[in-house]
């Protein structure tokens, strides 16, 4: 241990000492740092002061919008249309899928992703479509998630595509920190891109597989924008936040099918409103044997399986 | 205020000193650090795509330093319950290492999952009041709480207790004890709710087990105490010299100190420094001065040796003197005493041998009073207190406590491989579908197995340790530190990776994808370790020399 003094009056050589040692050392650091030069327009600050989606008023959402088209612009030099789409009043949807019919085709991955203005580089997909054995299992670690058959369907295998469950228990929406998840009145579970922290909790809580994470910024070619884009759905997505399946709201709070709905060439995809008993998703829950994946968890899915036979 | 500005300036000035092994330590941390935040700086403008997490393995080697590090964390407390509930006054100096490293290691914490954070230019959402704080519902908002709630806890108590002991005065009990003793149950609640956070993922069959939050205990009171054995024993041969070599006064050879009769004017003098006196009568203090003699010493005069069997304790009226310890040929400082302050006392009262050597630093009046004459001034209760409490202050890091920490390493490690065994049944002997994640990281899973020898690694270090701590063989320090470094590195594989990693491989929907951190990563994962062990090292430069009483208000000059 040293002898010398330690404090008081400082002598010239330790304050030569000292200052040469501090300047190394922030001379170091800012080298260290040099990297952050790359990092360009980040954020700006109203971004960053933006509030979270359910404190905006009508008059801050405007501006919000606004300048977020003015983000798209800038990046994809294309003007889109962004808009907030509400929930409508007596509307929950309902997804059905007919294990019996799909054929595994992949039209829905591909039609989500030019729909969702889903990353190209890196690939971010929200369906995940599984060809699984006719073996007398249903053991999803036999499934071949990446198969690359030249035609489908294959014989000795059923497909079975997974997407959000839009549960009405989701521990997605439980864990999330700062509430940037959230189950609407209509029973999606969107996300605020603007609020997501990034912690990706909500990846490890899905019991499905549903959620992304943006691990760089998404890129998109320009000519392949979707300029019909809604805050809570399928606006470009930032680096570092997550997303996910949102029933396609900018189509589907419109009135329309959600892409993977209308795309579908062996009509194995339906959806609808519930609280319709008239609907069709309402008569496959009444009459058709009816599968619910996970259903041990207690998560309460808005997405069935159903099968003709 | 100013006075706290001033103990501040101090301790900073005292941190930017230290002989050349200090100066190579910290340069050799910080070049880390600033290597750490370069690889970070490049993650920041790239994003996660630096590291080797994928949607499917979300979380890999942050999380998993920060779920080790919070236990580390809350091991302090095991220094504290000893001392404060047990009332071992072997460690009771000791406690103040245990909550300097569970500062710094919450630090590491949060910076883990900071560096984590896909925007972390967003961590404002996170603040209660100001953001959206998704509290009770998320885990995680609990663990924002609790960690930043036992940061507080620990800088406060160890802050005002250095305080105290800079300014020589007496902490007042209900300014820490109560803090103390949140604490205590503070530091199982972190561990616990870190525990929750994965506990509490019904879709995760591998981290689903009610079992986790007591093995995350089990294990985080194995690792923690076994780092603070070696650390006490850094802070213990970096404080001391070779037997011989000393710095400070030498002791010269023993020659007769001049010596005279006390007087009622030298209780008087006393009374200045140690107000405490003035409530003993006149009476009181003529009856104490037989047999009592005042020393006049020159520096290098040695008042007490250590082993020897005496039955005087000592009082300094004027100057300074330093209690030295020989332990296995090195010798420390222990104290450096001012006017007012006591030595040899321990020995005096109990007739012990004397446990280290007292000599004179300037040249030094001190008082020497018989057993007697001591125990009749400690009738009076002001005296008995204030001689009781000066008695806990010494920086003895004795081998009796490293061992009682060792006691409590081996416990552990015990409760640990029974808990993990445990897990270990009831997964593999059922072999439902559940059993893949274990699967994957004992066996290897359809051609996958990266974690397969790290997991066996870690089970044949903390076999080992267990095995080298049952047996009397680790009442011996090299043993003793063989096994507490095996439990350190046996205990970060299993709970970190080895606990991380399975709960995502295979995915719930059956797929496997391995996960290595990157370079990167790596590089990120050892800056935020320097930063810790950089911050752990600047606690102590400045928490030793005020234990010691070197570094005091009485020489603020």
């Amino acid at each position: 241990m040293p002898s010398e003094p330690t404090d008081g009056g400082m002598s010239r050589r330790s304050f030569l000492r000292t200052s040469t040692v501090l300047s190394a050392g922030v001379a170091a650091v800012a080298a260290g740092l040099a990297p952050l030069r790359k990092l360009g327009e980040f954020s700006s600050v109203d971004e960053f002061l933006q509030k979270h989606y359910k404190e905006l008023t009508p008059n801050e959402m405007k501006a919000v919008l606004a300048r977020i088209e003015g983000e798209v612009q800038r990046q994809y030099g294309i003007r889109p249309h962004v808009r907030d789409y509400r929930p409508m009043n007596g509307v929950e949807f309902v997804y059905a899928l007919n294990l019996t019919r799909c054929v595994g085709c992949r039209k829905c991955v591909h039609a989500c992703v030019a729909e969702n203005n889903q990353s190209r580089n890196p690939e971010i997909q929200y369906i995940r479509v599984l060809k699984m054995p006719n073996d007398g299992t249903f053991d999803m670690e036999k499934g071949d998630h990446n198969y690359a058959s030249k035609s489908v369907p294959e014989p000795g295998f059923f497909y079975m595509p997974v997407q959000c469950h839009q549960c009405k228990n989701p521990p997605c929406v439980k864990v999330c920190p700062v509430k940037a998840t959230w189950q609407e009145p209509d029973g999606i579970t969107v996300i605020d891109y603007n609020w997501c922290i990034g912690c990706r909790y909500c990846e490890a809580a899905c019991p499905y597989f549903a959620r992304r994470f943006n691990f760089t910024t998404p890129s998109i070619p320009t000519e392949q924008i979707n300029t019909n884009m809604s805050y809570l759905g399928n606006r470009p997505r930032y680096k570092g936040v997550m997303e996910k399946c949102h029933f396609c709201v900018q189509r589907t709070r419109a009135g329309r099918y959600p892409a993977c709905v209308e795309v579908c060439p062996t009509g194995s995809r339906k959806f609808g409103n519930i609280l319709d008993p008239d609907s069709e998703v309402s008569y496959i829950l009444k009459n058709k044997r009816v599968l619910i994946l996970k259903e041990e968890l207690g998560t309460l899915p808005r997405f069935f399986y159903y099968f003709d036979v | 205020m100013k006075s706290y500005l001033k103990f501040l300036r101090r301790c900073a000035a005292v941190s930017l000193d230290g002989d050349w092994r200090y100066y190579a330590w910290i340069g050799f941390l910080t070049v880390l650090c600033v290597i750490g935040l370069n690889a970070y700086a490049k993650q920041f403008v790239a994003g996660l795509v630096t590291t080797g997490m994928s949607d499917q393995v979300s979380w890999g080697v942050y999380i998993a330093n920060f779920t080790f590090l919070v236990g580390m964390a809350a091991a302090a407390v095991m220094l504290v319950i000893p001392v404060y509930v047990y009332k071992k006054e072997d460690l009771h100096d000791l406690v103040i290492f245990g909550e300097l490293f569970a500062v710094s290691a919450i630090l590491m914490c949060l910076a883990f999952v900071t560096v984590d954070l896909g925007r972390p230019d967003r961590f404002w959402h996170l603040i209660p009041g100001i953001g959206v704080f998704h509290f009770p519902g998320s885990m995680l908002s609990w663990d924002v709480l609790v960690l930043n709630g036992y940061l507080l806890l620990n800088v406060y108590i160890c802050g005002y207790l250095l305080y105290c002991r800079y300014q020589n005065r007496k902490p007042a009990k209900w300014f820490y004890i109560p803090f103390v003793f949140t604490a205590i149950v503070w530091a199982i609640s972190i561990h616990t709710v870190t525990a929750f956070l994965y506990v509490g993922l019904g879709g995760r069959s591998f981290w689903n087990s009610s079992i986790v939050g007591p093995r995350f205990l089990a294990s985080a009171f194995t690792a923690g105490p076994a780092f603070i054995i070696l650390a006490l024993q850094v802070v213990r041969r970096a404080t001391s010299t070779s037997t011989g070599a000393g710095d400070g006064p030498a002791a010269k050879p023993s020659m007769a100190i001049a010596c005279r009769e006390a007087s009622l004017a030298d209780l008087e003098l006393l009374a200045r420094s140690l107000p405490e006196l003035e409530s003993v009568s006149n009476d009181e203090r003529r009856a104490c001065l037989a047999g009592a003699t005042v020393l006049d010493a020159h520096p290098g005069d040695v008042l007490l040796r250590q082993g020897v069997m005496e039955d005087d304790a000592f009082f300094v009226l004027k100057g300074r003197v330093v209690v030295r310890r020989e332990e296995a040929g090195r010798s420390r400082v222990t104290r450096s005493i001012g006017p007012g302050e006591q030595f040899g006392e321990v020995s005096a009262l109990a007739g012990t041998a004397r446990a280290a050597s007292a000599i004179a630093e300037e040249p030094a009046e001190v008082l020497c009073l018989p057993a007697e004459s001591l125990r009749r001034l400690m009738r009076n209760p002001r005296m008995a207190e204030i001689v009781h409490w000066r008695m806990t202050e010494r920086l003895m890091i004795t081998d009796s406590s490293l061992l009682i920490l060792r006691g409590i390493v081996q416990v552990s490690m015990l409760i640990n491989m029974f808990l993990l065994a445990n897990e270990v049944f009831s997964e593999f002997y059922n072999s439902n579908r559940h059993v893949s994640s274990w699967r994957y990281l004992f066996l290897g899973l359809n051609g996958y197995h990266a974690l397969v020898p790290w997991i066996w690694t870690a089970v044949a270090l903390n076999v080992t340790a267990m095995m080298i701590l049952m047996l009397p063989l680790s009442r011996r320090l090299p043993w003793l530190n063989a096994a507490c470094v095996m439990c350190i590195v046996g205990i970060w594989i299993e709970k970190g990776m080895g606990l991380v990693i399975p709960g995502f491989v295979p995915t719930p929907l059956g797929e496997m994808v391995e996960y290595l951190p990157t370079q990167n990563e790596t590089l990120i994962c050892l800056g935020i370790w320097a930063f810790g062990l950089l911050s752990f090292t600047v606690f102590l430069r400045m928490a030793v020399p005020i234990l010691q009483g070197e570094l005091s208000r009485a020489n603020e000059a």
